[in-house]
């Protein structure tokens, strides 16, 4: 348990850092709360030759509402600055409470919001809350930035599309028209708990026929995986036990699990579909909850 | 019993509160001493492997190293803490045992340097077919662990008590079940430490350790050395719970290290380096069988086991007889059986943990005899009250009971919990379990053979009276026992608690004691240390008598005042009289020692269970079951113990919860889970899911109006007896919301999930039929 040597760097804006990213060679790894990073080289798992900590992009601890845009969440903003953001409880409750199911006190009070997409951890508590609700992430690199659906973003356990001199800066969650969104975690203690399934969803539901739904699955594929064959299934139903029951069989049909010392495949197959009903329901009986 | 106390049976603050709560606490890693250096243990990626070479010497050329060592450099006498199987080594010379074992240790300027000193160490294996399973250890052709440990046996014990086979032949009604315990560890959250250091030919450790004295014997022994040349002290502990019992690698190889640079060597484990040394629970296979009249009489069982030791013997020794040992404590029957087999396997070696062989023998037991009083028709808390055993009994195994109150817990856990209520009206889901259990209040006989008392304890009271140092050897290790040490020496001097100091665990300040396992200080080092408080008190009657003209046997002591038990106008204040003493006759000095009477049978294994008394207890607990995950949610826990006089009632209390907090994770939640070549998996504590202040349920714990005869003021333990019922409990409980059993710890989520859904299955299946 000791950091290995490494070159560490703190630059003082978005634009510096960005150039720093492009000139460095070697392995370089970016440093924002350092819940994943630091453990990770720790435990030998990751040995960078240079870190990059984006403490002093300040701008980059924001929450805001745009026009047009919707809320956009800086990418240092930490799970419990979520959680307590006013803003997000007014307008999806869901995200706080995502953020609040995560870990422990002291994890969320450093982790941040853009740690936890970098990392690609299929089993991330943000993540499916956020692909559920339509997020999209900001990149920023030398040469300009670009703008992606965070669903495009995660490609794989621990893999994502950002490139050597790119930082992600900001996660903007659009307007919605969904009516409900939740995200359902099983963890196998009250707290510090890593999900063994995890489910969100968000629905729009009007007179109540479900014009449209989202699913997202956590912890059982390479990555957060949206359940098409479940939303497919619902879409244009009324609102009814059964067609809950009968997506929540699809989304377990849809997921991909691995057995490992938090589960088995077949227990969390089963999960999935416990999980995929009780957040349809919450989601469309309670709305952004 | 009604006689009033002054100090003890009040729940008194904890002695070192202020200085735990703001921080001011020194725990051994926090110490520094001038030129210390930094230490580190390189250890075996293998779980069995044949040393081929070890190359030390690019890491001996590191700037900042100060020393490497092998096995070359340190003792090869064996060593382990149960005598009859000393079968570790400082360091592997000819294989590695375990992923984790010990292969040679270096120290540097900083503790960084000894990472990478680390990485330098060239060692070459010849990796040889690993034991892994405990349950094929003793198969034909299962490689060795140890060459002089034919078929991987550690322990054989067979003991029968009564006769059996007739007990068998004449019962009712005979079930076998069995039942499988996991590997847990204690995790005590302070990492072990050791700093150690030479000046001359004394060498001087500060150890987070649950005992200094074993660690001054046994360190003495591996090097030669006369005990009084060896001090072992603690500062602050964070916890034991059995695996702080012995000297590990960090004492003998950190005593090396200081020899060879003559300067302190600092060394810790660190969480994973914990999880390896391990000396935790013992995985184990409990096979029961009980026999029982028609009306739940237990009139015989045999209890055959076989546990997983690991690669060495640590404890386990007396760990596998415990597990048989305190099986007959709970109930009463006069025909008992026991045979084990403890094996060794390539992986960590365990130990004592809290409760020692006692609570997944329990669990097993108490599991069995739910199944046996469905069997019957019977309620399960009707059957414990049947069987209860009685004070003033004796155990088929001769263990001697004074005090008991087990029927009593029962009764008093049956109404606060709502048994007979929630019994009549069943929620789905929900479901109620009892179970009992019964402790050492400390082992009639030391670890390694020897005639010395078990505890001693001197007082000084300070020249002038104001305060007054109880030197004594028990070791606080977060339990409190230096609360109620001082507690119980101001209550036999007729002082102030506020007025109290402690010296304690410090082998060269402190007089003897075996320190803190087994249940044993408030009984014993408590005993010595009212010894010595009366025999201070005696003192202070006779000077005080000089000085009020009053006979002595006319005065008494309380809460710091001498008085005259017939006339009111003569009384004096300890103070006064203390200085008065210092000034005529010397110091005013107390000293009490303790040993055991002689206990138990003559049969092989006869000394492991003794003790001069037992506590007992009952543990109710109701959970609520998610059906359609598995999800145990737990609704409330009652508990009501009988351990005698209660010093303070706070820190009793504390450890109930303590107990039940460690009980509970190894019901569902922990188990040390390994990959197909011996590495453990989740050694940290995200994935060992020790549980979180939020997951803790509403409590109930109480005691019962109990006086143990041969106690100090009727006290007995309480540490490690609330742990004991714990797992049987929950096992109970989950059993009664789901109508069907799980065999196996832990309990989890997914265990019970499945047993669900075959239930279901096989429901659909009769249906069809």
């Amino acid at each position: 348990m000791y950091m290995p040597d490494y070159e560490y760097h703190a630059p003082g804006n978005l634009a510096e850092a960005c150039a720093l990213l492009g000139e460095l060679g070697g392995k370089v790894t970016v440093l924002a709360g350092g819940s994943d990073v630091l453990h990770k080289m720790k435990i030998g798992s990751l040995a960078p030759d240079h870190l990059v900590s984006l403490k002093n992009l300040k701008e980059l601890r924001e929450i805001r509402y745009e026009q047009g845009r919707g809320v956009v969440i800086g990418a240092l903003v930490t799970h419990d600055g979520i959680y307590r953001s006013q803003l997000l409880q007014e307008h999806f409750l869901s995200l706080p409470m995502a953020a609040h199911t995560m870990a422990n006190t002291q994890i969320t009070n450093i982790g941040t919001i853009g740690g936890n997409i970098v990392n690609g951890s299929p089993l991330a508590d943000l993540p499916p809350i956020l692909v559920a609700l339509g997020a999209s992430v900001k990149l920023v690199g030398r040469s300009g930035e670009r703008v992606l659906p965070l669903e495009e973003f995660i490609v794989g356990p621990g893999k994502t599309v950002i490139a050597q001199d790119e930082i992600l800066t900001e996660i903007v969650i659009p307007d919605q028209a969904t009516t409900g969104s939740t995200y359902k975690k099983f963890g196998l203690r009250k707290s510090g708990a890593l999900a063994v399934v995890s489910v969100a969803a968000a629905v729009t539901v009007e007179g109540g026929t479900i014009t449209d739904a989202r699913i997202v699955l956590g912890a059982v594929a390479p990555v957060p995986l949206r359940a098409k064959s479940a939303e497919a299934s619902l879409k244009g139903k009324k609102v009814s036990d059964a067609a809950i029951e009968e997506a929540a069989a699809a989304a377990a049909a849809d997921s991909r699990p691995i057995s490992d010392l938090r589960g088995s495949d077949e227990y969390r197959r089963e999960l999935v579909r416990v999980f995929t009903k009780r957040a349809l329901r919450k989601a469309i009986d309670e709305g952004h909850v | 019993m009604s006689k009033n106390y002054n100090v003890i049976g009040q729940s008194k603050p904890k002695i070192d509160g202020p200085e735990k709560v703001t921080g001011g606490a020194k725990y051994t890693g926090d110490l520094k001493f001038p030129n210390m250096l930094h230490g580190k243990i390189l250890t075996s990626p293998h779980a069995h492997a044949r040393i081929i070479s070890i190359d030390t010497s690019e890491a001996e050329k590191l700037p900042g190293v100060k020393a490497v060592i092998t096995h070359k450099d340190v003792p090869t006498l064996k060593y382990g803490l149960s005598p009859a199987r000393w079968d570790e080594n400082i360091f592997c010379s000819e294989k590695t045992r375990f992923v984790g074992d010990k292969v040679a240790a270096v120290a540097c300027l900083d503790e960084e340097t000894c990472y990478k000193a680390l990485k330098l160490i060239k060692v070459e294996y010849e990796v040889l077919p690993a034991v892994l399973d405990f349950l094929t250890a003793m198969d034909e052709g299962q490689p060795q662990v140890h060459e002089e440990y034919a078929k991987n046996i550690n322990t054989e014990i067979h003991q029968e008590f009564g006769d059996c086979a007739k007990a068998f032949a004449e019962a009712y009604h005979v079930r076998t079940d069995t039942f499988i315990g996991q590997r847990t560890y204690q995790c005590p959250i302070e990492p072990h430490s050791a700093i150690s250091m030479w000046d001359g030919g004394k060498l001087t450790i500060y150890s987070s350790t649950q005992s200094p004295h074993y660690f001054q014997h046994y360190i003495a022994r591996e090097f030669g050395m006369d005990i009084g040349d060896v001090r072992v002290l603690k500062t602050f502990v964070g916890g034991g719970f059995g695996g702080k019992l012995e000297p590990t690698g960090l004492e003998f190889a950190g005593v090396v290290l200081a020899k060879l640079t003559s300067r302190p060597v600092r060394m810790f484990y660190d969480r994973a380096e914990m999880f390896a040394h391990n000396r935790g629970r013992h995985a184990q296979q409990m096979e029961i069988t009980t026999g029982v009249d028609k009306d739940g009489k237990i009139l015989v069982a045999h209890a055959n086991f076989k546990m997983d030791g690991g690669a060495y013997t640590s404890l386990g020794i007396a760990s596998a007889y415990y597990a048989g040992a305190l099986l007959p404590m709970t109930y009463e029957f006069d025909n008992f059986k026991f045979d084990m087999f403890r094996v060794y396997t390539n992986l960590p070696a365990c130990g004592a943990q809290r409760g020692h062989g006692a609570p997944q023998p329990k669990y097993a037991f108490e599991s069995h005899l739910d199944n046996v009083a469905k069997d019957l028709g019977i309620d399960p808390m009707d059957i414990r009250i049947r069987n209860a055993r009685r004070a003033d009994t004796v155990t088929p195994n001769d263990f001697k009971i004074n005090s008991c109150h087990m029927k009593e817990c029962l009764e008093r856990a049956r109404i606060i919990s709502g048994w007979d209520e929630k019994k009549k009206n069943k929620v789905p889901g929900r479901g109620i379990g009892v179970s009992t259990g019964s402790f050492v209040t400390g082992a009639g006989y030391p670890i390694y053979r020897t005639d010395m008392p078990h505890a001693s304890a001197f007082i000084r009271v300070n020249e002038d009276g104001t305060a007054a140092t109880l030197y004594t050897g028990s070791v606080d290790i977060g339990q409190g026992s230096d609360t109620v040490m001082c507690q119980m020496a101001a209550e036999a001097m007729g002082y102030r608690y506020e007025q109290m100091k402690i010296v304690a665990s410090d082998t060269e300040t402190t007089p003897l004691d075996f320190g803190a396992y087994a249940s044993r200080q408030t009984y014993m080092s408590g005993t010595a240390v009212k010894l010595a408080g009366e025999e201070v008190k005696k003192q202070i009657l006779d000077m005080a008598s000089f000085m009020l003209s009053v006979p002595p046997e006319d005065l008494d002591c309380e809460d710091g005042i001498i008085f005259s038990k017939s006339r009111e106008d003569k009384s004096v204040s300890f103070q006064e009289v203390a200085r008065k003493h210092f000034v005529l006759r010397g110091p005013l000095l107390g000293k009490g020692v303790y040993t055991p009477p002689k206990l138990g049978g003559t049969f092989k294994g006869a000394a492991v269970g003794t003790s001069p008394a037992y506590s007992f207890g009952a543990q109710i607990g109701e959970v609520q079951i998610d059906a359609e995950t598995g999800e145990i949610s737990v609704l409330g826990i009652w508990d009501v113990h009988d351990c005698g006089k209660v010093i303070n009632p706070r820190l009793l209390h504390g450890q109930v919860h303590g107990a039940l907090f460690m009980g509970m994770g190894e019901s569902v939640w922990e188990e040390v889970l390994f990959d197909d070549k011996g590495k453990i998996i989740n050694p940290e504590l995200a994935n060992y899911k020790m549980l979180t202040a939020m997951d803790m349920p509403p409590i109930e714990s109480e005691v019962i109006d109990s006086y143990e005869p041969t106690g100090p003021w009727g006290a007995k333990e309480v540490g490690e007896g609330s742990t004991n019922p714990t797992l049987g409990m929950f096992s109970n409980a989950i059993f009664d919301a789901m109508g069907v059993r799980v065999n196996s710890l832990p309990l989890t989520y997914e265990k019970v999930w499945r047993a669900l859904k075959e239930k279901r299955e096989r429901e659909e299946a009769g249906e069809g039929a």
